[in-house]
């Protein structure tokens, strides 16, 4: 991350954002930001309000009150359609892959790219730049996969999981949500995702990381806010702190032994 | 209760750890010091064993059926000298093309997830009306036209039935199945009603040179199907939607919208080859849908096409026709019980159920 980005305005924000459910608050006055090129952890113990929280941050749900703001301009999300119209991206927790389609069908899915010409418009679609501008995004991250042809589900599970973070890259260019991506891989591989997800950074892109796994959460993430029923209770700066200090701040003990 | 916002503005030396290196590494290659180095090599050779084997079970399934349609082709030309004659082998193909563009269009709705079982039922309906309104007094093309938009229709009942109201489309399409044939033999009392007409002939018995209409009709079909599946969006979006439905919606593929378009576009081909046979025979019958719903299924399934979707091609689904029609022809030549036929059918199709199934457990 360049000294500039520091001194940049948040390219994500939510502001008080509450949101709830019935008589269930899921969510209240939240808030957050995130800069470009920095990777920010959000963790919390199941119910937390995780979830909830980055659904909201990719239109997949409302919030109930609050304010949304992409580069600091008041946006709302109706649907995911909306939020990647305004470059964020995120990456789900099951992958969202098709297996029996090639890493580049799935990387340009629901967003062909045609052909030029009659041809084009008559629904037909160019394979040829499509596959060249996937092995590009594929380069970009520095992941080594040689035949990007290949049908998705002959991948390890690492391998996909890097395919669905480099479709998101290729996407999102400001914001890349993150939901558990690293909690159906082995350690080597989460240990590569981990990688990719300092280069994504290191291109200026905002990441919102949700996870369980506090070891990674401190490596690879600036800073750390911690929910707990549904409110931040701590925003924490990774070099300030141990990672047995996340888990104090998840359970709650370092609030009570204030 | 701390909050979080600006004023913490927090910056790090974001130095990437090393190179990222994701799979695939060459063997002997030197990577990063982060990962053990052994423990990646056996990893990715793994993978790559694996892989291969994937790859040689998909080609020897291709390749398989090729062999099937050489083995029965050969037998039926070595068991009967009448087999391998132009107009037999012309007779058959006009036969099985019924069948085929029923089956290029089912291949279509397998690979997006469901499956449409009321095919010879609609094919059946569409005849009884166009007969219906052929005997009142109605032109015959407009009778046809009106017959096909009808088909369309039930296609578009099966549709919104299984896309939103979240039914199963084997319960949906069995149910209008039934209610479709029914309503074919109570309008028709069962009996068969002639159709005139010297063009409508055309479009089930006429002939090109000496290839007949029929054949035609197939191969626009396929012929279209073929590079739809392929060559376009919307046909990337049938594989995404059945392979992974939720990976799709979220891709922003209108998945909903596609599965109701592949039910109109069944019911419209079953009514195509309703409006064939009906022009075949030259008469509106009721009974003319009864062997294709185990044919079609058949065909698809046999082709390579798997019930859960997201997998099947159309070169696969024509290979399959070609073998079923080898053998609907065969029978016939020598003269073996049509209903034996159901139970070599019945038979292939389970047997093909089964690669299905064996070709997936090992590609775990």
């Amino acid at each position: 991350m360049s000294g500039d980005t520091a001194s940049a305005g948040p390219v994500l924000e939510a502001r008080n954002v509450s949101r709830t459910f019935g008589s269930v608050i899921a969510l209240s006055d939240v808030n957050l930001e995130v800069r470009p090129g920095e990777v920010v952890g959000l963790v919390g113990d199941n119910g937390a309000g995780k979830s909830t929280l980055l659904k909201i941050l990719c239109g997949a749900l409302q919030p109930s009150s609050g304010q949304l703001l992409v580069r600091g301009e008041p946006v709302t999300f109706h649907s995911p359609k909306d939020s990647r119209g305004r470059g964020i991206e995120v990456v789900y927790q099951d992958l969202a892959l098709a297996t029996e389609l090639s890493i580049v069908e799935n990387i340009f899915l629901g967003r062909e790219r045609r052909r030029a010409g009659i041809l084009g418009r008559a629904g037909f679609l160019d394979r040829a730049a499509m596959a060249r501008d996937a092995k590009e995004s594929l380069d970009s991250l520095a992941i080594e996969i040689s035949d990007v042809e290949a049908r998705c589900g002959l991948l390890s599970g690492g391998q996909r999981q890097a395919v669905a973070v480099a479709r998101a890259v290729r996407w999102g260019s400001r914001v890349l949500l993150l939901d558990e991506p690293t909690a159906a891989l082995a350690v080597m591989e989460a240990d590569k995702i981990g990688g990719l997800v300092n280069e994504v950074a290191s291109q200026g892109v905002g990441v919102v990381l949700v996870s369980h796994n506090m070891p990674q959460v401190h490596q690879l993430c600036h800073r750390i806010l911690v929910l707990l029923r549904g409110r931040i209770v701590a925003d924490l700066r990774r070099d300030e702190i141990k990672v047995e200090d996340i888990v104090m701040w998840i359970t709650g003990a370092a609030l009570a032994s204030r | 209760m701390l909050r979080c916002g600006p004023g913490r503005v927090v910056v790090t030396d974001g130095e990437a750890v090393g190179q990222v290196r994701v799979g695939g590494s060459r063997a002997g290659e030197v990577s990063s010091e982060a990962f053990d180095l052994r423990q990646e090599h056996e990893a990715s050779e793994r993978e790559r064993r694996l892989a291969r084997r994937r790859r040689l079970v998909e080609q020897l399934q291709g390749e398989g059926l090729l062999f099937v349609f050489v083995v029965v082709f050969v037998l039926m030309w070595v068991s009967s000298p009448y087999f391998f004659t132009k107009n037999n082998l012309l007779t058959a193909a006009s036969v099985v093309s019924v069948l085929g563009i029923m089956a290029v269009v089912e291949t279509l709705v397998v690979i997006g997830g469901e499956i449409d079982i009321s095919v010879g039922s609609v094919m059946a309906a569409t005849s009884v009306l166009i007969g219906l309104m052929v005997t009142s007094g109605w032109n015959v093309w407009l009778a046809t036209v009106v017959g096909l938009l009808f088909a369309a229709g039930v296609g578009a009942v099966n549709g919104v039935i299984t896309v939103y109201f979240k039914i199963n489309s084997l319960v949906t399409t069995l149910g209008t199945y039934s209610i479709f044939l029914g309503l074919a033999y109570a309008l028709s009392n069962t009996t068969t009603v002639s159709i005139g007409g010297e063009g409508f002939s055309v479009l089930g018995s006429g002939s090109v040179g000496s290839v007949p209409v029929p054949v035609f009709f197939f191969i626009g079909v396929w012929i279209v199907g073929a590079v739809l599946a392929r060559h376009t969006a919307v046909g990337r979006h049938v594989y995404a939607t059945g392979d992974n439905y939720d990976a799709a919606v979220r891709s922003g593929v209108q998945a909903d919208l596609l599965r109701v378009g592949l039910f109109v576009a069944m019911g419209l081909a079953s009514g195509l080859a309703g409006v064939i046979v009906t022009s075949e025979l030259g008469s509106a019958a009721p009974q003319i849908g009864d062997p294709y719903l185990l044919s079609v299924v058949t065909a698809v399934i046999l082709g390579g096409a798997s019930l859960r979707g997201g997998r099947g091609t159309m070169v696969g689904t024509l290979v399959a026709v070609a073998i079923l029609g080898v053998l609907q022809n065969g029978f016939a030549l020598l003269q073996f019980s049509t209903y034996l036929e159901d139970t070599v059918l019945g038979t292939l199709l389970i047997l093909a159920v089964l690669t299905d199934r064996l070709v997936r457990r090992a590609e775990r």
